[in-house]
């Protein structure tokens, strides 16, 4: 599909570029979430108790895009809609759920600064629905580029776990929908 | 296959095949063969029916000859008849309808070159139209934010030369594009109107002003035509992703054809428009008696006929044929190239003084209109078996997937070609009832039928007009107007519906007209 999007791409932009009036914006909403592996969007976590910082990166995949909309458009806004459910078992933690997204030739996917966080708090046997919409450029950036790379990390404190137990449970991310509102650029 | 240039070989005085058909794939050539050109039920963006007028008359004193030639160079700047617009007012008013007392028809039927004026009347169509692009004109900037290019093409399609009433909004809106894994939608909204149901035809032949001088029953003249006519089919696929917002799939095929022939050139015409038959009604005076009464209202029998052969000057001559599409793989938004794409196109040209040379050809309008108890029925055929002889440079051009580039292969160097003029048919039928004038007109054209009916009624000095007619999209419009006349001069209005523009919606425009009596 990479070299139908050019074609894709240039339809849009040509509609958008073109159809004079009105708001003229074409609006590019890609479901990250169906990218990802069953086993990304729904991953088991154990943590050990007494640590004040551990993470899991839970996803890490490539995302193929439109061809050519970075050279054709100017970037109005990005929006990000990220929602996740983390049914925990065992354990007592705080922490942050963490989405990531950069243009596929940047060297290093979780040292960027994340897209996206929602902070948690998880105790033993309770199941937690946390999501956030946020707005931002970067991921703009990632999502207008050919290819993005788009990670997922779960960040947990654990001191307040006793050593020698665990944080268990399960996070699914059930919503990662971006939308981006450009502007013909040509 | 190797990529040739071919602008420099020179012609050679015989067919040269260059290239074997197999170099390019016989399944090629069959597959651009198979290219549809049929004749749909519906479709036609516009369509250019004919006719600027020419000089009409006879000419019978200098002073004559200078007044009609500069009456002919104003009308054929004049009614330069805009792809299936109706500018002459009194004729919009009727629904379109052609009849022998209306000077814009005259080239219809060239039998009516020969039928007296009578109570006939030469329109000067005022295009108020410009006056109201002039006060708002689209915007040409594309750095713009009002800029918008279906506005430029409305403009196109539907020259303003009437004054717009209403339109319909112009195209415009947001694009949403829809990205997942194996699934990707583009959803045009508004764009969605000017992807068409079915094939996207656009064309016909244009008569463009030239002179003639009338020597009594006989007249010579000369006139550039070109012809233009496009098709466009998308396939299916293709189509419900464009028009329905369907979602692209794997392992098919977006695909699109295209045929198209555009040519020119200057006829060169002489023809006879005379009386064949003629029986007065007993006891009609002097002027019916000698035949130069009014036939449409004497209630005398009398036919008409007119024939004009002509010799066709090819100009230019191209033509192209084509196939294109991207195929889809296993995969949508893989990381692989699972896409192939396709496009494969042969054309054939000839200029003069360039590839091939002029065209040489001949065709003939012809004509006739009978008048029975104050009926009038008229035939014209324009452009009857009118053909060029040219001889084509033609060549196949291939996208190569695995290259990544375009291949262009000759196929032949002046192989002999025929092209055609298609035809344009106007059949007329007009009864008139003391100031009452009932009309219907059937236009066939390359590109579509269309059908018009109206009526006229005069009031002492005042007419009421209506009609309706069929478009070339098949859809029915409705027409209606006035006029005044005072003496030898008068003024028409009328006011019509139509769907020119490019959104295929129903817009109402003016038209007004300075007729002479």
């Amino acid at each position: 599909m990479r070299r139908l999007m050019p074609v894709v791409a240039l339809l849009a932009i040509l509609g958008t570029g073109f159809a004079g009036c009105g708001d003229r914006s074409l609006i590019l909403t890609v479901n990250i979430l169906s990218f990802l592996d069953p086993t990304e969007t729904s991953a088991a976590y154990s943590v050990p108790g007494g640590a004040p910082s551990a993470t899991a990166d839970i996803a890490d995949r490539s995302v193929n895009l439109l061809q050519g909309l970075n050279d054709a458009t100017d970037v109005a806004s990005a929006t990000l809609d990220f929602a996740a459910t983390l049914d925990n078992v065992t354990g007592t933690a705080t922490g942050t759920l963490l989405f990531y997204a950069v243009p596929s030739d940047t060297a290093s996917l979780f040292t960027s600064i994340p897209i996206a966080s929602i902070p948690i708090s998880l105790t033993p046997g309770t199941i937690t629905n946390v999501s956030t919409r946020v707005t931002s450029d970067a991921l703009a950036e990632a999502l207008v580029s050919d290819q993005a790379r788009v990670g997922i990390r779960l960040s947990l404190d654990t001191s307040a776990t006793p050593l020698g137990q665990f944080v268990q449970g399960t996070e699914t991310i059930t919503q990662l929908l971006a939308t981006v509102v450009t502007k013909k650029k040509i | 296959m190797v990529a040739q240039r071919f602008g420099g070989v020179k012609p050679a005085p015989q067919t040269t095949e260059i290239a074997k058909v197999t170099a390019v794939g016989s399944d090629t050539l069959e597959a651009l063969d198979a290219v549809p050109y049929r004749r749909p039920a519906i479709l036609t963006r516009f369509e250019v029916t004919n006719v600027a007028t020419t000089v009409p008359g006879r000419l019978t004193a200098r002073a004559a000859k200078v007044l009609l030639a500069v009456v002919a160079l104003l009308s054929g700047i004049a009614i330069p008849d805009a792809p299936a617009q109706t500018i002459d007012a009194r004729r919009l008013g009727m629904g379109g309808v052609i009849t022998s007392d209306m000077g814009s028809a005259s080239a219809a039927n060239i039998a009516f070159r020969a039928v007296p004026k009578g109570r006939g009347h030469h329109s000067f169509p005022l295009p108020l139209g410009l006056i109201q692009l002039a006060s708002d004109p689209p915007e040409f900037d594309s750095d713009s934010p009002d800029f918008n290019v279906f506005e430029i093409a409305d403009l196109i399609t539907n020259p303003p030369l009437t004054l717009s009433l209403s339109r319909p909004d112009p195209v415009s809106s947001d694009v949403r594009i829809y990205v997942a894994q194996d699934s990707l939608s583009i959803d045009l909204e508004d764009l969605r109107r000017i992807v068409p149901e079915s094939s996207l035809r656009n064309g016909g032949v244009t008569h463009l002003p030239g002179f003639a001088v009338g020597f009594r029953k006989a007249f010579v003249g000369i006139s550039p035509l070109v012809h233009v006519q496009n098709q466009l089919d998308l396939e299916p696929a293709l189509r419900a992703v464009l028009r329905d917002a369907a979602p692209f799939t794997t392992r098919t095929r977006y695909g699109l054809a295209d045929v198209g022939v555009a040519q020119g050139a200057v006829a060169l015409q002489a023809g006879l428009a005379f009386r064949a038959f003629h029986a007065p009604v007993p006891g009609q005076d002097k002027d019916e008696e000698k035949g130069d009464g009014d036939p449409r209202r004497s209630g005398a029998t009398a036919l008409y006929v007119g024939a004009a052969p002509k010799i066709l000057y090819g100009i230019a001559y191209g033509d192209l044929r084509g196939l294109g599409g991207a195929t889809t793989g296993d995969t949508l938004l893989g990381s692989g190239d699972p896409v192939s794409l396709d496009v494969a196109a042969r054309t054939r040209h000839a200029i003069a003084g360039g590839d091939g040379g002029s065209g040489h050809g001949f065709g003939a309008d012809v004509g006739a209109v009978l008048y029975w108890r104050n009926l009038e029925i008229g035939v014209g055929m324009n452009d009857l078996a009118s053909e060029i002889d040219w001889k084509v440079t033609e060549r196949m051009h291939v996208y190569d997937d695995s290259l990544d580039e375009f291949t262009t292969t000759p196929l032949a160097i002046d192989r002999d070609f025929t092209s055609r003029i298609p035809v344009t048919t106007t059949i007329n039928v007009a009864r008139r009832f003391g100031v009452t004038t009932l009309a219907a007109t059937v236009v066939d054209a390359p590109l579509s039928t269309s059908i018009h009916l109206g009526a006229e009624m005069w009031m002492g000095l005042l007419a009421v007009r209506a009609g309706t007619y069929r478009d070339a999209n098949d859809a029915w419009q409705v027409t209606g107007g006035g006029g005044v006349r005072f003496g030898k001069i008068g003024i028409d209005l009328a006011v019509a519906s139509h769907q020119r523009y490019i959104e295929e919606k129903r817009a109402v425009e003016l038209a007004a007209s300075l007729t002479l009596y």
